[in-house]
């Protein structure tokens, strides 16, 4: 079963094998860099003869920006606060942005997992990392990787909902990219 | 006639295969050690296998057949791009291997796309010295059509992969088109993928007995194991090569992996027990393949004698 509620291929000519490859291949791919479960719909629309490749796809809500509070338990002690720390993953993160804001004077780390702040403002509310832009980056990786790779001229539409992806050999004119568009308009609506 | 066979076994008398070996006039054309295991790909005497069979039936080793021992496969992907590697190519590779042949994988420079696709001299070069190649290609009828114009000039037999279903006649240059294994983001593990793993094995197999077939009707002066045997014995420094096959087989010869300027001499002065030297019947000239020496046995029609 999909994990996404839509996902269609169309690829033109005679080539129902290379579609019915092509879903497997986008799945293995997505379920490889754990994207699959941020993507809603997809649609791909291939033309061989051109030859292009185009991916459009709308994404699940948007993923809330890493704060302090969720890689670790903030406490306020004498003199500052201390976090304890649970989500080692952004730990190089916290310090960055920690060291940004306090100085590197006044953060201290006795231990791996505790870091200690010399200041009386309440670190919880900083941004740690932006995990959507991340998931944007690794989305963007993903694409490359499924588009043939011959298909060097690419062009990447992104924003916080969708990303329309296109990729072909020769150079994308711009009504190469209003037909593909028009393409996917009528997938989604058929 | 030598009959190519693979030994598994344990380490512990496995030098007692080897003395059997030698003692039936046959060849040892490589061994890998790999802990307390060792695998030797070895050449003998098809009436004396039997003999062979009881005494690794003693040692609890087995001896399987392994049609494509004394070959070299060239498997050709469009580049070493991620697209490409490591699952359909690494699995095919993998596979020739367990099945004797010596396997050298190659990316092209510019083989991508479909009307970009390209190979240079060199790239041809290099693959003409193997015995056979696999092209890997994708899931697109109409690209594996177009890409014909990468393996056109290409002498050894080509066995061709892809996706789908192909008539063999619409790929003219290739030798056997193999389907159902295209592009694919996954290691083959299902029943359906291993059995085209083994259609291209039979296929670079029947692609194999072809060239088997030309060189009969014109043999050579002497066969590749008994030339690799003379140099392995009278080139010492062969031994400490770092290659893994110091002395890789062919159909046609034998590569040795030295440097050219350095031991061309040493190599074409090979002297076999019926007083000619390897230089009076092979040509010897420097390889694509980093700077190694090809020898190229002459076949009995230019020397005018067998041995």
């Amino acid at each position: 079963m999909d994990p996404m509620e839509v996902f269609k291929i169309v690829v033109t000519g005679q080539e129902d094998f290379g579609a019915k490859k092509y879903r497997e291949l986008i799945m293995d791919i997505l379920q490889d860099l754990g994207l699959i479960r941020s993507i809603g719909r997809l649609y791909v629309y291939v033309d061989i003869m051109e030859p292009m490749f185009a991916i459009y796809g709308l994404l699940r809500t948007g993923i809330p920006p890493l704060t302090v509070r969720d890689v670790g338990d903030v406490l306020k002690t004498e003199g500052g606060y201390q976090v304890k720390i649970n989500d080692e993953e952004h730990m190089s993160d916290l310090l960055k942005i920690l060291w940004g804001r306090y100085g590197r004077e006044r953060v201290e780390q006795p231990a791996r997992d505790i870091v200690i702040i010399a200041s009386d403002t309440d670190p919880s509310g900083l941004t740690v990392a932006d995990l959507e832009m991340e998931f944007l980056q690794d989305l963007t990786d993903g694409l490359v990787r499924v588009a043939p790779e011959g298909f060097r001229n690419r062009r990447n539409e992104m924003n916080k909902d969708s990303f329309f992806f296109i990729a072909a050999e020769e150079t994308l004119t711009p009504e190469l990219i209003a037909k593909t568009k028009e393409k996917i308009r009528e997938m989604q609506n058929a | 006639m030598l009959e190519p066979v693979m030994f598994t076994g344990g380490l512990y008398k496995h030098d007692l295969v080897v003395e059997l070996v030698e003692d039936l006039g046959g060849y040892v054309l490589q061994k890998n050690v790999t802990q307390s295991e060792v695998i030797l790909l070895i050449l003998i005497p098809s009436e004396d296998k039997s003999v062979l069979e009881a005494l690794i039936k003693e040692l609890r080793g087995e001896l399987v057949r392994a049609p494509l021992a004394g070959t070299e496969v060239a498997v050709v992907t469009p580049t070493l791009a991620i697209h490409h590697l490591p699952h359909t190519a690494c699995d095919i590779a993998e596979y020739l291997r367990r099945h004797g042949s010596k396997t050298n994988m190659m990316g092209l420079a510019r083989g991508v796309g479909r009307e970009i696709a390209q190979i240079n001299e060199y790239e041809t070069a290099l693959i003409n010295e193997h015995d056979a190649a696999v092209f890997i290609f994708g899931n697109f009828r109409e690209c594996i059509r177009k890409k014909e114009s990468l393996y056109r000039n290409i002498t050894v037999p080509v066995v061709v992969t892809g996706g789908p279903e192909m008539a063999k006649s619409e790929l003219p240059y290739a030798f056997e088109y193999v389907p159902s294994i295209g592009r694919v983001a996954h290691r083959a593990r299902k029943a359906t993928e291993i059995g085209t793993l083994d259609h291209i094995v039979e296929s670079v197999g029947r692609a194999l007995d072809k060239t088997r077939a030309d060189i009969t009707k014109d043999p050579l002066t002497t066969s590749p194991p008994r030339v690799m045997d003379a140099v392995r014995e009278q080139v010492p420094d062969a031994e400490y090569s770092y290659s893994p096959l110091p002395i890789a087989l062919n159909l046609g010869g034998v590569r040795v992996k030295l440097p050219y300027e350095r031991y061309k001499d040493a190599v074409k002065a090979v002297t076999f027990d019926e007083g000619v030297t390897l230089g009076e019947i092979a040509t010897i000239r420097p390889s694509h393949m980093k700077d190694y020496i090809l020898v190229r046995i002459l076949p009995a029609s230019e020397t005018g004698y067998v041995f």
